[in-house]
């Protein structure tokens, strides 16, 4: 790999060097995509479809002679096939072929002519070459870059005469930082402290706050497990629950305690083989163990075998290298240098993973049995148990001699005793289960030609990282082990590739969306709109010693995070996507989010951490489709109920509904990006979700009770809890008059009152007029359905 | 198929809004269609057919659990004669096999009698009296094959072409590709029923949109409680004082838009508006009082019962209203055992209503511009297995489906399995070949019909070349 790098970095050197033009042409951003999406499908690194000897993800094929000819003469290309053949009204001698459906745009053609005029320069895919340290460019403005990150995007908005927009009021920053850092609203409190606060720290001192809540880890697991696919049940067939939950609770903690991404990275692959391996190291490597499964009568092993060791390529290359290797499992990759065999070089890390018990040990009870489980306790737990026995042995110490002595304190010693015995038992007894990863004899695994598992004909392989990145030089069989140190190890092996790939999932947290493609860094996927910039927070990534909240503080103290969202005509037509960063993004809160949200603003939201999964209310028969054994879904019936969302049972064939309609995936497979839709569905949700019925109650009970005596002190309380903002005249003049008419009409029908109100397990307060209550429920039902509330602004 | 003509009929009917003066301009309509949410590279389909449609929408009679095609349609005299003895193993050896793994194979005959009908002749077995009725109407497809051997990946792959999960399914394709011909109700309607032998279950995954905008994913509708989960207001709460509240909405959502600038917003709007619209086009829908006994009689509908029925009555009404794809399960199929009974039982409950819609279709003149597919995600093996009485395994390598309506060759078959009925042999018909004579019958080329993700430009049809059926196509 070094070697590799370094050649590659050289050349890397002489193409910058050489583009000194006005609108000078970058390989990689230009052309590359057009070579991929156009050509690559049939002259392309696979062979078994690959015609005319001829491929585009290298260029010797394109440039050797042909008898006579050539496809690509640098420099000329009037005498390029390439170009002849582009041009070429002949059906038959036209390429990219009509029927291959892959028409060139005038754009494409200009580029290629111009790209082949310039010399036709080549260079290895970006993200596969090492990210290497730059300068901080100089910009126009540098009194605006407060951080290396906004020198990077004034760089680009430089070039393309954009200045940056201004920054965003400190209500809006204040309600975007503590989304995008605890995926909650501003407590009043929080709001008050900020606003109030006009010296320069305010803003990272309000980072660091929310750096250092609980909320944090919950809101950055909520984005891992969607990419680790974490789910409450086996996804296949009866859909049956396993046991898992703490490994939920691992990821919140380590990402709250700060993990370095490195041993995040070993934990999860191979925290079973790590050396002094505690009880925490196994439950992260429940990581192994989070793929759908199934015990359905008449499955046939050995296909099983083979799906799961599929679907575990797919997991570990998208979310740590970023890489859809997936394709590789039936022919090699289309378009990346993924082979075959190192699609099951790749599965062959996992062969050692104990995991076919399942097949005839897993029934059909609730939850399934898929060994290996082990029965924990949460780390906090732990603590108190520790105190409990240290508690118990004192006693014992002292319970004999008062025994002995005739102590009068000897009963009040033996009812501690007691006490402290039931105490540990009931601890014993909250010991959830939880999947871990084994390693046993590891299976033999052979390339499964077109990925069928009934062909045995295929070479059998061992645990290999994919051939083109290099090798792993170990004395024995190649471990999850070494596979994790090879991921995260930034000289020798992947680190800086998988350092890219985590800061640019980070970034989108932050900005909306990736630097580069969140799914794919191969050949089809976008490439980085602003590569130094994404080369330069790899390498920050690695040096702070992958230090996430570090990554995050840089990200959101940044002039960039600060600017507003709001767009212009002009810059509409350039950027409408906004990858220019000319602007900040604004986009829909995530499912969960939405959820805590209005939990938080009505003050039912119960802030405990961990613990099984949580059922809110669901619909009535909403798992009828299920068999084995049929589900009667029960919802919580305690303070469960008004728990965050990222603690929801993820039933991954019925996810619950409001998960569903706000886009929240059913984590059968990797989820990179989620997508942000405005479906009647969720509009349904949010309007009669007893969820948000019920939030709507107490928040109206809030308004009644803290809000002051007047109807319009009671609003702007309404306001301040949901949008931390006054009301304006005429929301205020359409609000009373809602309220005013709601009120009348509850008045002669109090029966409706009486119904509105007991929606929910929280009783009603009963010391307030009830048609009053009714009424400013229907205003707060307004407030919880405004796109200013669902919205990260 | 003039989709502005379709547009401009229903702006007319959207009576609520014209009333209490919700409303938005066609803009905000034709957003929510066709609009973007995800800024994502923009991947636009027409929504309009690549070459003239034969039908406009889609009825698919799932028979989940994988109905026996021995005792359907598919007579097999040679199996019949070996009963009772092993299989011969040039027929079986190496082949996949699910829960007969490791036992010995045994022919079972035909449990029932079949005879020939209609003008075509077609065989059709007791079982079936109905069928026989509407011989002329159909087309088997007699050599069916299918890659996945287990319920729930076989669901999968007869709906979204692969096994792999989070891939769109074929109403959403199709809704991706067509759009929608209702603002009132999604454009893909799903609705199950139960009877027979315990009924396997059915992911939703079997109706997602995997990859696609989720708006073209499968919406269910129930045959108890609400008929799509939160469309009623809450207790307390009248569908005007609903009206008013969703007028609100939109009124401050407008006003601050002045600030905001949110280009999202007229999506938003629509959205609520149209979820605004469901809350009254839905329990519309399921209303029956207005169909004549006749017509229930004909379908044994009894309204609300949650039947097979009752759900093709309710097809024919999400036709007549423009839905695209309306999927229909019935879960009671998986007869490894009691194999007669559950036969009689699950004929007994869809072999009339099937009956029923197509002669309802065809007497509206519906059936001509509908393409009605019916059949299970696989057959069941020629040999006998006994959970519980003479029964049979799953089986993939030769089942039997049918086709009907858009002009489609009634009376007749296509294709062929062996006699024993255990590998199609003529024109094997697999999967993805249904898919594409289906896109095909709506005027979609199952080529131009994808979507990139990943980096790759995903298709129903998947990466090996299907073949439309041109033989069957009227």
């Amino acid at each position: 790999m070094p070697a590799q790098y370094l050649i590659i970095i050289s050349a890397l050197v002489i193409t910058v060097c050489n583009v000194i033009q006005a609108a000078p042409l970058d390989f990689n951003r230009d052309i590359r995509p057009i070579l991929s999406d156009k050509c690559i499908g049939c002259h392309g690194p696979e062979e078994e479809s690959r015609e005319a000897d001829l491929r585009f993800d290298q260029l010797e094929t394109a440039l050797e002679d042909r008898g006579g000819y050539a496809v690509i003469k640098p420099g000329d290309p009037e005498n390029s096939e390439m170009m002849t053949r582009i041009l070429s009204d002949d059906e038959d001698l036209q390429m990219p072929p009509h029927h291959a459906q892959k028409e060139l745009t005038e754009q494409d053609i200009a580029k290629l002519k111009q790209w082949i005029e310039e010399g036709a320069n080549w260079e290895p895919h970006w993200a596969y070459v090492a990210p290497k340290a730059v300068s901080i460019p100089e910009v126009s403005n540098p009194d605006w870059c407060d951080n290396l990150i906004d020198s990077f995007v004034m760089q680009e908005l430089d070039q393309q005469k954009l200045t940056p927009a201004a920054d965003a009021d400190s209500i809006t920053l204040l309600r975007r930082l503590c989304f995008d850092l605890t995926g909650l609203p501003p407590t009043p409190e929080m709001a008050k402290q900020f606003l109030n606060d006009s010296s320069e720290s305010a803003h990272c001192k309000l980072i660091d706050q929310l750096l250092g809540l609980p909320h944090f880890g919950e809101r950055m697991a909520m984005y891992w497990l969607d990419l680790v696919r974490y789910a409450d049940t086996v996804g296949y067939h009866g859909d049956q629950d396993h046991s898992i939950s703490p490994y939920r609770d691992w990821v919140i903690n380590a990402f709250n305690e700060n993990m370095p991404f490195d041993q995040f990275t070993r934990e999860q692959l191979a925290g079973d083989l790590l050396e002094n391996r505690d009880v925490d190291n196994l439950i992260a490597s429940g990581y192994n163990r989070l793929l759908q499964t199934t015990h359905e009568g008449g499955l046939q092993q050995k296909e099983y075998l083979a799906i799961y060791a599929a679907d575990r390529v797919r997991n570990v290359s998208e979310v740590w290298m970023g890489a859809t290797m997936g394709c590789a499992q039936c022919h090699s990759h289309k378009y990346d240098p993924y082979t075959i065999t190192d699609f099951y070089s790749m599965a062959a890390f996992f062969a050692d993973l104990d995991e076919a018990k399942h097949f005839t040990n897993g029934g059909n009870s609730l939850p399934t049995r898929r060994e290996p489980e082990l029965a924990v306790l949460s780390p906090s737990q732990r603590e108190e148990r520790q105190q409990v026995e240290q508690h118990i042995q004192e006693l014992n110490r002292e319970i004999l001699p008062a025994l002995i002595s005739g102590d009068e304190q000897t009963s009040q010693l033996l009812k501690q005793f007691t006490s402290a015995e039931s105490e540990l038992k009931a601890i014993e007894k909250s010991k959830r289960l939880t999947m871990i990863s084994a390693s046993i004899k590891p299976r033999e695994m052979r390339v499964l030609p077109r990925g069928n598992w009934q062909d045995d004909s295929g070479p059998i392989v061992q645990s290999a990282i994919p051939e083109f990145l290099g090798s792993l030089d170990t004395p024995e069989r190649a471990t999850r082990l070494d596979l994790a140190n090879w991921l995260v190890d930034a000289e020798n092996g992947s680190g800086l590739l998988t350092a890219r790939v985590f800061v640019n999932r980070l970034w989108s947290l932050m900005f909306g969306h990736g630097l580069a493609d969140l799914n794919d860094f191969g050949g089809q996927g976008s490439p980085p709109t602003h590569p130094e910039l994404l080369d330069q927070l790899a390498i920050e990534f690695v040096n702070s010693g992958w230090d996430i909240k570090h990554m995050m503080k840089l990200m959101a103290s940044s002039h960039t995070y600060r600017q507003q969202s709001l767009s212009n005509t002009q810059l509409d037509e350039i950027d409408p996507e906004n990858k220019l960063y000319a602007r900040q993004s604004r986009f829909r809160l995530p499912a969960e989010m939405i959820r805590d949200n209005a939990l938080a603003i009505s003050g039912l939201l119960v802030n405990e951490s961990g613990g099984r999964s949580i059922k809110p209310y669901q619909p009535a028969g909403y798992y009828r489709h299920l068999n084995f054994p049929t589900r009667k879904y029960t919802s919580d019936t305690n303070q469960q109920q008004w728990r965050r969302g990222v603690y929801m049972h993820w039933q991954r064939q019925f996810l619950h509904p409001m998960l569903k309609a706000f886009d929240a995936p059913s984590r059968e497979e990797c989820t990179a990006e989620r997508p942000r839709s405005n479906t009647p569905l969720a509009a349904l949700t949010l309007l009669n979700d007893p969820t948000f019925i019920e939030a709507a109650r107490c928040l109206a009970e809030r308004i009644l009770i803290e809000g002051g005596d007047e109807e319009q002190s009671q609003l702007n309380f309404a306001f301040q809890l949901t949008l931390s903002r006054q009301p304006d005249e005429l929301e205020q003049e359409m609000l009373l008059g809602l309220l005013d008419d709601q009120f009348q009409y509850y008045q002669t029908n109090s029966k409706d009152a009486e119904k509105l109100l007991s929606v929910g397990l929280k009783k009603a307060n009963t010391t307030l007029s009830q048609n009053q209550l009714a009424a400013w429920t229907q205003v707060a039902r307004v407030l919880l359905n405004l796109s200013e509330v669902t919205t990260r602004n | 198929m003039s989709f502005d003509y379709q547009f401009a009929t229903h702006l007319n009917r959207r009576t609520f809004l014209s009333q209490s003066g919700v409303g938005l301009g066609a803009a905000a309509f034709s957003n929510l269609l066709n609009h973007e949410t995800q800024a994502s590279t923009a991947q636009k389909q027409s929504q309009q057919p690549h070459f003239p449609p034969r039908v406009k929408r889609v009825i698919f009679l799932c028979m989940a659990g994988g109905p026996s095609h021995l005792e359907t349609f598919d007579y097999k005299p040679e199996l019949e004669r070996l009963s009772g003895q092993p299989m011969p193993a040039s027929i079986t050896a190496g082949q996949p096999i699910a829960q007969l793994q490791g036992q010995e194979l045994i022919a079972q005959g035909p449990l029932t009698k079949f005879q020939k009908y209609g003008e075509g002749g077609l065989e059709v077995s007791d079982y079936l009296p109905w069928h026989a009725k509407m011989a002329d109407d159909i087309c088997v497809l007699k050599s069916m094959h299918t890659e996945q051997i287990n319920h729930d990946p076989a669901h999968t792959f007869m709906n979204t072409g692969t096994v792999i999960s989070g891939r769109p399914s074929m109403g959403s394709w199709i809704t991706y590709g067509l759009g929608s011909e209702t603002q009132e109700l999604p454009g893909f309607v799903v609705m199950s029923s139960v009877g027979g032998r315990n009924p396997q279950p059915i992911a939703s995954r079997q109706w997602g949109a995997g990859f696609l905008p989720s708006r073209f994913q499968g919406v269910e509708f129930n045959s108890s409680g609400d008929p799509v989960y939160y469309v009623k207001p809450p207790g307390g709460i009248s569908n005007s004082q609903q009206g008013r509240i969703v007028e609100t909405i939109r009124q401050l959502d407008q006003h601050r838009q002045k600030t905001v600038q949110n280009p999202e917003l007229e999506t938003r709007l629509s959205a609520y508006e149209m979820a605004f619209r469901m809350q009254t086009s839905v329990p519309d829908l399921v209303d029956m009082s207005n169909e004549p006994k006749h017509i229930l009689d004909m379908y044994g509908a009894k309204p609300g019962d949650g039947s097979f029925a009752s759900n093709c009555l309710l097809a024919r009404r999400l036709a007549e209203r423009g839905v695209r794809f309306i999927h229909l399960y019935h879960r009671g199929w998986d007869h490894h055992g009691g194999l007669d009974k559950y036969m009689k039982i699950c004929c007994g409950l869809t072999d009339q209503p099937t009956y029923a819609l197509i002669q309802d279709l065809k007497q509206r003149g519906m059936l001509e511009e509908t393409l009605v597919i019916w059949g299970g995600e696989f057959g069941r093996t020629p040999m006998f297995q006994g959970k519980g009485g003479v029964g049979r395994d799953h089986h993939i390598k030769g089942f039997s489906m049918w086709m009907a309506g858009g002009g489609i060759k009634g009376g007749t078959s296509h294709g062929n399995t062996d006699e024993f009925g255990y590998h199609a042999v003529e024109k094997p018909t697999h999967v993805r070949d249904m898919h594409a004579t289906m896109l095909h019958m709506l005027g979609l080329d199952h080529r131009q019909l994808y979507y990139q993700h990943q980096g790759l430009d995903m298709r129903l049809t998947g990466v090996e070349e299907p073949h439309v059926l041109g033989d069957i196509l009227g």
